[in-house]
């Protein structure tokens, strides 16, 4: 198995419903907020952020931005920095996998990422009672004092190689392997593929001439693409995040 | 030799630096971070086999089709399901965590009255007495389900009232009921063909009527181009998150909808946009400019595009009829891409009416909203299967959760064409919950069950051979060889819909031109939602994020 799994978000089709983000915890069996958490310290391993244009009135827009990990491709900054190698990039998939096992939670990687798609874990998982029960089985709940991060529900991809090695087959069923946030997603503004396939959509449309990457000029090569057909949504592709939050209206 | 101290520090140095060398610390450094993940308070996941079942959600009234991962009884995981032909396989953001809502701890699990605990039977007592009393009333809040049957059966033997809390969407129907003399859940709107809405206020993107509807539509139809093939006009005084996505935004001042309607209403009079001749309202262009905030250019240049790409819809946030005549001047009444008439299987209802009169009793099935309080001087009966807080009722009675009752699905309130599903009981209730419809089949033995009315309902179906049934392929009913067939089939999570409706015009006169009230602003992301608690990890989107805030009267 060779492919590089990927992404590409239509940033004009994303009404900031927030499904994604809600699904992917679902999924992956992040616990809800402890009273004290807070956007800074709460556990979103997908992220919907709102910017505004910056304008007033009639003439202020809006865009929604679902922020992951993205997966970067080239020197992946959090890969670098772990002392613990906690993190890797499979080469099978691309995936950057975080390995909650090894985590010491010096959190170097969180200071690492460019895009701040890592969150620490600040407190003991914890449901109500009896919650516990509705957890999914194929995901192992992370302790306090780990990194966690988007491993593009990497178990999904474990069932989907099972059942295709049931099956007697080395390929798995595209069909079978969707990340929560892009089958949850009511616009279908998340397109999932293999960006190594030239076959796949989503190879098609992280070549459109709308289609861009986060900070691109860090040369990361990040996994996850956006679209936009508004040039000023375009534009925010190469703001740091500290001017981006600026002009967060919230 | 003289062991000096900077031997000592030497040692110490080479001994702690040899040491490091070693794997010994990282080992053990390793082992201890694995140690301590593996606490035993911290929650595991139930094991089993996984399987999954798909059904409905009952949370609201649009019946979106899920698929519930089931493992060990219980469900561990909800999504959309892609072949529901009205829903598409999206759900709203509280929707893929309501499984986690069973064990919300507002969760409702022991009768309650006036804050004590209490028993069915001292319920059953209170309530009983009462009916001796005088007429009670019973209250729906999402008629024409099987158990909704029950609650009327029962109210109509004694001559007790039955009221329904209309939805959101269906008071937004009511002045085209008012005006056509037809009831209120007849209507429908044929989203499918439009080519121009003009949305004063309605939250389309954001809650407004089943989730996958609208927002597939839109993603289909109105993105991605700048002359799209459907457009959306939002007419609203803050951008919203459809006002963000809509192709234009009017920004008006807030309340002053109903007149900016008057206004475009001149101006599609007196430019004769519109084929339809109506009373012209009393308001001129410039009284409307200056109340709206918009420039008569403005006015005039919304109403032109209005009717530029047609068919047009107008869509309001509640029942203003100055707002909902625009439709009738435009000609969406009862024409294709418009307010419709959906078929044939419709019943009448009674909206709750506070001024009814006061019964001696009100029992409040659990499809009312919380948010609802009746006005009376009786005892209330409310069902709920989460407490929200707060002095609601004098008796709290606990009812089924999320996936704990078997329930029919039918049309939901904004929809072109009718539809009916079973949801089916997949998770065990705990002891002492029970519906309103049990509790009064208890009282009156003699109705008649929900399974034997969903029975019969599946049986008309059948033999009305119309439609088709959307399983994991769309099968025509006629295809069905018995109505034992088609119940098993709705029973495994399919969905029976409607042959597309003959759409027929219907009248609606204006005689004149509606007062111009005020409108109620957009409702909430969370307002469709009959339960006061939202799930646990809707904190995601209020409080680890700064995406949404808490909407008005939920709990997390």
């Amino acid at each position: 198995m060779s492919a590089r799994y990927g992404m590409v978000i239509d940033l004009d089709r994303c009404t900031g419903c927030g499904s994604c983000m809600v699904a992917c915890a679902a999924e992956n069996n992040v616990p809800p907020a402890t009273s004290r958490a807070t956007p800074r310290t709460g556990l979103t391993p997908m992220l919907v952020r709102k910017v505004s244009n910056g304008a007033d009135g009639a003439a202020k827009r809006e865009v929604f931005i679902p922020i992951s990990c993205m997966h970067c491709g080239n020197e992946t900054p959090c890969v670098s920095v772990c002392p613990q190698q906690a993190v890797e990039v499979d080469k099978a998939t691309g995936i950057v996998m975080q390995m909650p096992q090894r985590c010491l939670g010096c959190r170097y990687c969180m200071v690492a990422c460019p895009y701040h798609a890592r969150y620490f874990n600040w407190w003991d998982p914890a449901w109500p009672a009896g919650m516990e029960k509705s957890l999914n089985p194929g995901v192992a709940v992370r302790m306090r004092g780990v990194v966690e991060k988007c491993n593009l529900c990497h178990a999904r991809l474990h069932s989907a190689m099972e059942k295709a090695a049931a099956n007697r087959k080395k390929e798995i069923d595209p069909a079978d392997y969707i990340p929560a946030c892009v089958e949850a997603c009511p616009t279908g503004a998340i397109l999932f593929g293999n960006l190594a396939d030239k076959n796949d959509g989503v190879f098609s449309a992280a070549h459109s001439p709308d289609a861009f990457r986060l900070l691109a000029r860090l040369g990361t090569e990040p996994k996850v693409y956006y679209k936009s057909g508004q040039a000023w949504v375009r534009a925010l592709a190469e703001r740091d995040s500290e001017r981006a939050k600026e002009s967060e209206h919230v | 030799m003289k062991f000096s101290r900077r031997d000592l520090l030497i040692g110490s140095a080479g001994a702690t630096a040899g040491f490091l060398l070693t794997p010994v610390p990282w080992k053990l450094l390793g082992d201890v971070s694995i140690w301590t993940q593996n606490w035993p308070w911290i929650p595991q996941p139930v094991r089993g086999p996984v399987e999954t079942t798909q059904s409905f959600c009952t949370l609201c009234a649009s019946g979106c089709g899920i698929r519930a991962r089931m493992a060990a009884g219980y469900p561990v995981g909800i999504s959309g399901v892609r072949n529901h032909p009205i829903t598409k396989g999206a759900l709203c953001p509280l929707g893929f965590a309501a499984h986690q809502l069973n064990w919300h701890p507002q969760r409702l699990r022991e009768v309650r009255h006036r804050g004590r605990a209490a028993s069915w039977a001292e319920a059953r007592a209170a309530f009983e007495k009462a009916r001796k009393e005088g007429p009670v009333a019973v209250v729906d809040g999402r008629s024409g389900r099987a158990a909704s049957s029950v609650l009327e059966a029962f109210a109509k033997k004694e001559n007790d009232s039955y009221q329904v809390v209309p939805s959101v969407e269906s008071q937004a129907l009511a002045p085209y009921a008012d005006w056509s003399g037809d009831p209120v859940s007849a209507f429908g709107y044929d989203l499918e063909n439009v080519r121009t809405i003009v949305s004063f206020g309605a939250p389309l993107l954001d809650g407004w009527g089943a989730p996958g509807r609208f927002t597939r539509l839109w993603s289909e139809r109105a993105v991605g181009a700048a002359d799209p093939q459907l457009r959306l006009i939002q007419i609203e005084s803050s951008l919203s998150r459809t006002a963000g996505c809509a192709w234009q935004w009017v920004p008006v001042r807030e309340g002053s909808e109903a007149q900016l309607a008057a206004g475009v209403a001149r101006v599609l009079l007196e430019e004769d946009l519109v084929a339809a001749q109506g009373p012209m309202p009393q308001l001129s262009l410039v009284e409307v400019a200056a109340q709206t905030g918009l420039t008569t250019e403005a006015i005039r240049d919304l109403a032109r595009k209005m009717v530029e790409n047609r068919p047009v819809m107008v869509i309001a946030t509640d029942g203003n009829p100055a707002i909902a005549a625009l439709n009738v001047l435009l000609g969406a009444v009862g024409a294709p891409g418009g307010i419709i008439k959906r078929g044939e299987r419709v019943q009448p209802q009674a909206p709750y009416e506070a001024s009814g009169g006061s019964p001696r009793a009100i029992l409040l099935d659990a499809t009312v909203p919380w948010e609802f309080t009746p006005k009376t001087d009786g005892e209330v009966f409310r069902f709920a299967a989460w407490d929200g807080g707060g002095n609601k009722a004098d008796w709290l009675l606990p009812a089924p959760g999320f996936l704990e009752e078997l329930t029919d699905v039918p049309t939901a309130p904004t929809s072109a064409v009718d539809t009916y599903a079973v949801a089916l009981n997949l998770v065990a209730p705990p002891a002492e919950i029970k519906g309103a419809a049990q509790f009064l089949l208890e009282l009156d033995p003699s109705l008649r069950v929900v399974e034997q009315v969903i029975h019969r309902r599946c049986e008309e179906l059948f033999h009305a051979r119309r439609g088709m049934v959307y399983a994991e392929q769309a099968i025509a009913i006629t295809e069905f060889d018995s109505a034992q067939k088609f119940e098993e089939q709705l029973r495994k999570g399919a969905v029976w819909m409607d042959s597309p409706p003959r759409i027929s015009a219907f009248r609606c006169e204006l005689k004149e031109w509606p007062a111009e009230n005020n409108v109620r602003q957009g409702t909430n992301w969370a307002a469709a939602w009959a339960p006061p608690v939202l799930p646990a990890l809707a904190t995601k989107l209020y409080q680890e994020s700064n995406l949404r805030e808490l909407p008005a009267g939920r709990q997390a």
